[in-house]
């Protein structure tokens, strides 16, 4: 049974009188514990295919199943519900809240899904070990390395015990030794059953994985699965 | 608990953004001050006037001749001793009277001469002024009677003739060509606007009357109610005396009038009444500007946020969560502003009370309004931002630079 399954995906934005095509029809499934690479150059609709099935944005045509239900025609608050609880997100830039502590960052996602105060901390303490930040709770984003905020990102995304974790270039703005220990993380989590999809540039970062979905001009140029030696 | 969470990282954003925050609730601040205070001083001039009007135990009323009217002479029914005599005799009210015959003098002390307001009363003037002696004594009914001459001069007639006003109790004067004794001195009790009574000189009405003017008319008469009797009561009987006295037949019109001074307090009441309607359309432009103030700032703030508020959607923040943090945000803010104006209007009332040594009470109420009024400010200008915020796409929001 695949977790995604996306058919006929077609994105287009408005620009003016002009409309800009960026995805054109993108076809695929993904099963239960799978670790994908999308790949592709700058500008072929990486991030926007992410958004699509990470459920931040609609799709113009197509349909688009996550855990058997129908995403593609839900909006606003009901996307918001399925974000909450099925996906985990990872951005290039680590996105976390400044003036906050790394617990309060992880906290921040049960607290909209109304978990109660008590086990919104166990959960988040139990995320910030599993990345190995036990000792950096109460540490704000400022006062984090560039591997560590990442980490703390990747605890964030994993606390809601998500379908799918999703991580648009992890490794971007990181050093290739700190990029390495976030990669390893993302081979222990995958290890542990976690589906994992990964955009990136890198075809060293899509090597770790085990299939490599190429992009070029919004439609799939390629999907190959490494055998397993 | 979102709710919770929401006042948390609205606390956070105003203390992350403190300086900027305070500055824009500055119209707020002001805007609940000017209410508090004027409410406090309201409250407390309107008691400061009661006590006046209940300390006075009796309400004063004055009688004045009419001035003639086109080709009458001037005063041609003039009020004489005679009929203050009627009015006292007349006992249908217990009222108290006292006449007043007023004119210029010039008072000669040693070689100091200057021109000074004399009146001549009676002994109960004292009471029915509410004035006081400084020092010695006021004039008695057996003075009146006696038509001595002697004179109690005001707190400030001393410094006049370039002594002072004690020295000059047990000394003679010349008081228009006719030697008076000081026997006493008053109070001070300060400009009442038109005359002053520190600057006058007071001798007894009858002495005024045959020694020092010789004429039996009088400028005015006043007459002291009791407060068990309303000024209308007193003034149809003080119609009903001098009409007789002055035979005025049925029909024809009254040659004297009578001033009622609930007037004046009347007209106190509307000059407060205009005043604060004044400071209540001032503290009403102060919070419309204070919440354009906050409205304004609560957009940089969501235009400053847009990512935060990207990354909240991401992570599953609704429409409805997103729109709580902002409105508490502008909310809390002028909550903020309200109570920094309470403590200033209660300051700036505080001071006042202590300078007019008035009692310093500020109803729960007005402090409890003021501050919710605040609240409603923020929730009514907190709107818009907020729903700015809250429909953002979370797509678009995430890559906004
Ligand atoms: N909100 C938008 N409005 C208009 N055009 C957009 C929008 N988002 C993306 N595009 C366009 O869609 C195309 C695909 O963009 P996308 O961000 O998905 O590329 P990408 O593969 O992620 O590139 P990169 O590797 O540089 O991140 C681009 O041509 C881009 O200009
Ligand atoms: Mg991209």
């Amino acid at each position: 049974m695949s977790i995604i399954a996306v058919e006929g995906v077609t994105k287009h934005y408005a620009l003016g009188t002009q409309t800009v095509e960026a995805l054109r029809g993108i076809t695929f499934e993904i099963q239960k514990g799978e670790f994908i690479a999308i790949m592709g150059p700058s500008g072929s609709g990486k991030s926007t295919l992410m958004n699509i099935i990470g459920c931040l944005d609609s799709p113009t045509h197509g349909t688009y199943f996550l855990n058997n239900q129908e995403v593609s025609t839900l909006e606003g608050d009901e996307l918001a519900g399925i974000r909450n609880k099925e996906i985990g997100f990872v951005f290039q830039n680590f996105h976390l809240l400044a003036r906050n502590t790394a617990l309060d960052n992880v906290m921040l996602p049960l607290k909209y899904a109304g978990v109660e105060k008590a086990e919104q901390l166990a959960r988040a303490k139990a995320a910030l070990s599993q990345v190995g930040l036990e000792d950096r709770m109460d540490h704000q984003p400022s006062e984090l390395s560039g591997g560590q905020q990442q980490r703390v990102a990747i605890a964030r995304a994993l606390v809601n015990n998500p379908s799918i974790l999703f991580a648009d270039e992890p490794t971007g703005n990181l050093d290739s030794q700190t990029g390495h220990d976030v990669m390893q993380l993302f081979h222990n989590l995958h290890a542990a059953g976690q589906t994992i999809i990964l955009i990136t540039h890198e075809n060293e970062v899509a090597e770790e994985a085990q299939r490599t979905i190429f992009i070029k001009d919004g439609l799939i140029e390629s999907d190959s699965t490494k055998e397993v030696a | 608990m979102i709710l919770q969470e929401s006042i948390s990282t609205a606390v956070d954003a105003i203390r992350a953004n403190l300086m900027r925050s305070l500055l824009t609730t500055i119209a707020i601040v002001i805007g609940t001050a000017s209410v508090i205070a004027m409410v406090g001083i309201g409250s407390s001039a309107q008691r400061a006037i009661d006590d006046s009007i209940t300390n006075l135990s009796a309400r004063t009323l004055t009688v004045y001749p009419s001035r003639g009217r086109g080709s009458q002479t001037v005063n041609a029914s003039p009020l004489v001793i005679k009929d203050a005599d009627a009015l006292i005799k007349d006992q249908e009210i217990k009222w108290r009277i006292t006449p007043e015959i007023r004119g210029s003098k010039t008072l000669k002390f040693g070689n100091e001469s200057i021109s000074i307001s004399v009146i001549g009363v009676r002994e109960n003037y004292l009471s029915i002024q509410g004035y006081e002696v400084e020092e010695g004594l006021f004039l008695t009914e057996r003075d009146d009677l006696a038509r001595k001459r002697i004179a109690i001069i005001g707190s400030s007639v001393g410094t006049e003739l370039k002594t002072s006003s004690k020295a000059l109790i047990g000394k003679d004067i010349d008081l228009g060509g006719v030697t008076f004794k000081v026997i006493g001195m008053m109070k001070s009790e300060g400009s009442s606007g038109w005359s002053n009574p520190d600057e006058q000189i007071y001798i007894p009405l009858l002495t005024a009357a045959d020694r020092l003017f010789g004429r039996q008319i009088v400028d005015s008469i006043r007459v002291e109610v009791p407060n068990t009797y309303s000024p209308e009561e007193a003034m149809i009987s003080i119609e009903r005396v001098l009409r007789r006295e002055h035979d005025i037949g049925p029909g024809e019109e009254n040659n004297f009038r009578i001033n009622d001074w609930s007037q004046f307090t009347d007209l106190q009441k509307q000059a407060t009444a205009i005043f604060s309607a004044l400071i209540i359309g001032i503290a009403g432009i102060s919070l419309l500007v204070g919440g354009i103030g906050v409205m304004n700032i609560m957009l940089v703030s969501v235009t400053e946020r847009t990512r935060e508020i990207g990354l909240r959607k991401a992570l599953g923040a609704t429409h409805q969560a997103i729109l709580l943090q902002f409105l508490i945000e502008a909310v809390t803010l002028c909550i903020i502003g309200g109570v920094l104006g309470v403590v200033l209007g209660s300051g700036i009332y505080l001071l006042i009370s202590i300078w007019q040594d008035w009692v310093f009470t500020i109803p729960f109420s007005a402090i409890f309004g003021s501050v919710t009024f605040s609240a409603c400010v923020g929730l009514f200008f907190g709107i818009w931002p907020a729903r700015k915020a809250a429909r953002l796409e979370p797509a678009v929001a995430l890559r906004y630079e």
